[in-house]
């Protein structure tokens, strides 16, 4: 084919020269200079930065607030990849057969996934209040008063109201993932197998978990990527990382120390660490993808 | 038969139950803002309103600075996601059917995009936009935020080109069409289903974003949906029939595109990520 080997002229450039442009000043220039800046001791805004190495990543292992933070992205990952995973999976196949109305349940299950973290984070904010919030109220009207408590506003409470939060938001997403790819699987296998004898759970253990297996590496390395960086909003809008630190989650913090505490180079360790976690789920995920196309 | 039967009830039951949970906070939303706060705060939130009432509405549009928020958001939006897909689709096409030296680093350094947290990117970007002049205005969140939208849409339109038969190509470059015309007539008309879904998924993208909002804009009269929705909290914190009333015309664009255009979005979501 001739046509794929010709040089690359400046006409054959402007195909390729807008999309790179952009994407090197503002998505890999910046990257690398956030590197840079996360090797200095800076404020963020006066002319002088002070080389001082790796220190601020050691300084980051060594502060206990890092420990709170690291543990709540641990626990938001975890249940992102346990709840919505599975009830995701549940719904997808439930919502595969030829129920009526069912395109009116994979809509509604669906379209939190489409709103504004903030929004999500407001709602959520007030379903929680405690004076006058949904939460409450039901707990009184249905006799649990005892439990009626400040649900954003105390350590132990605040974090699992921001993941039931995100789990009313997530799990659409891996529902209609997992729909797509129930929806390539050949009949033939289901009938084959059904004529071997196997049952309803063998049928789903043997053929629809294998089958599934590229829509799961989609699904997890989503929600895992999700899971660092959209929480953002969400936490924003409803603890702001408190009470105390108790809420606070890698994005948040390192928003806090970059653009309110003025240390923009430990701020910057911290997205760089939040970028190597990512990188390192990712990678498999690309792996995926350019085997595919 | 009976066993099939009572399998379905039981499913029926338990999606249904699933729903309600699921459609709660949509009507908590609407219940709250459709009402007046004395209203809300003697009767409660899951009572009828006495009046349905839409000054909290007309409130956040007009006091809340709503109109201002949307009419920023709205620029952004059809500014951005527009240019943000052609430029993404100019490059696809390349990656997807031409040979040329440093074809796969590039993509792979596109694709790279896609686990970068756009956070790693805030104060390094904050100091280009400020030499540029472009801080605290409109285009300075159309540039990143065209350069956040690419990995994906990149991935997804390569992939779709791809799929695209060598032979239309070369029976248009045996006729002398050039490589643009190429484009525009066998590329972007075969791949009109992803591109309707990306423009789709890239509009809720862009009018939901807030981080970068939040760190590049500071002025009201600058301020996107999301981040004035954030500070109208401030400003109303207790009055909760507003925040709901602003939260409610803050969301109704992004769920009446979902509502009227969804099926575009099994195919973008699933069709389209597999390529």
């Amino acid at each position: 084919m001739d046509f794929k080997k010709r040089n690359m002229s400046l006409k054959r450039l402007l195909f390729i020269l807008p999309a790179l442009l952009i994407y090197l000043v503002f998505m890999v220039y910046p990257m690398v200079r956030s590197l840079i800046i996360s090797l200095h001791k800076w404020d963020g805004l006066s002319p002088e930065m002070n080389f001082i190495g790796i220190k601020n990543y050691i300084d980051f292992f060594k502060d206990p607030v890092s420990y709170t933070v690291l543990k709540n992205n641990l626990l938001l990952m975890i249940v992102l990849l346990i709840v919505p995973v599975i009830l995701g999976l549940v719904l997808a196949v439930a919502l595969n057969k030829k129920l009526p109305g069912r395109i009116v349940y994979r809509t509604i299950y669906y379209s939190p996934y489409v709103l504004p973290m903030v929004a999500v984070g407001l709602i959520w904010s007030w379903i929680y209040d405690p004076m006058f919030g949904a939460l409450n109220s039901i707990l009184k009207s249905v006799g649990l008063g005892q439990y009626v408590q400040g649900w954003l506003g105390q350590p132990s409470t605040a974090f699992p109201a921001i993941l039931v939060t995100i789990i009313w938001r997530s799990v659409g997403m891996p529902m209609l993932l997992f729909l797509a790819g129930l929806q390539d699987i050949s009949p033939q296998l289901y009938e084959s197998a059904e004529i071997d004898g196997a049952n309803k759970f063998q049928q789903f253990i043997y053929i629809t978990i294998p089958q599934l297996k590229q829509s799961f590496a989609i699904v997890i390395s989503l929600l895992i990527v999700g899971s660092l960086k959209q929480a953002f909003g969400i936490v924003y809008a409803m603890t702001w990382g408190g009470p105390g630190r108790s809420t606070q989650i890698l994005s948040v913090w390192m928003y806090f120390n970059t653009f309110l505490y003025e240390k923009a180079g430990y701020g910057s360790a911290i997205a760089w660490i939040m970028t190597i976690i990512a990188m390192l789920i990712i990678i498999p995920y690309i792996r995926i993808m350019t085997k595919n196309t | 038969m009976n066993n099939d039967r009572l399998e379905k009830i039981l499913l029926y039951i338990f999606l249904t139950a699933l729903l309600i949970l699921w459609i709660a906070p949509f009507f908590i939303v609407i219940l709250t803002a459709l009402r007046t706060q004395n209203d809300l705060l003697t009767n409660g939130v899951f009572s009828i309103p006495e009046n349905i009432i839409f000054d909290n509405i007309l409130n956040a549009w007009n006091k809340g600075n709503m109109s201002t928020y949307y009419r920023n958001s709205i620029v952004l939006t059809l500014l951005k996601v527009p240019t943000g897909v052609i430029i993404a689709s100019l490059v696809a096409f390349p990656l997807a059917k031409w040979k040329f030296k440093f074809k796969e680093p590039l993509f792979i350094l596109f694709l790279i995009g896609l686990a970068v947290p756009i956070h790693v990117t805030l104060l390094p970007n904050t100091i280009t936009l400020s030499k540029l002049n472009l801080l605290n205005t409109l285009p300075g969140l159309f540039f990143p935020y065209i350069a956040f939208g690419l990995p994906m849409q990149i991935l997804i339109l390569r992939g779709f080109f791809s799929t695209i038969p060598n032979a239309f190509l070369e029976a248009a470059y045996i006729d002398g069409a050039s490589e643009f015309i190429v484009y525009r007539r066998i590329m972007l008309p075969l791949a009109k289903p992803a591109i309707a879904a990306l423009v789709i998924m890239d509009f809720l993208a862009t009018w939901n974003e807030f981080t970068m909002a939040l760190i590049f804009i500071h002025s009201e009269q600058w301020k996107t949906v999301p981040l004035g929705l954030m500070g109208l909290q401030g400003q109303f914190s207790s009055n909760y029939p507003t925040v709901m009333a602003a939260t409610l015309v803050a969301i109704i664009p992004v769920i009446l595109i979902y509502m009227l255009l969804q099926r575009f979005f099994v195919t973008g979501l699933g069709g389209g990520i597999k390529g």
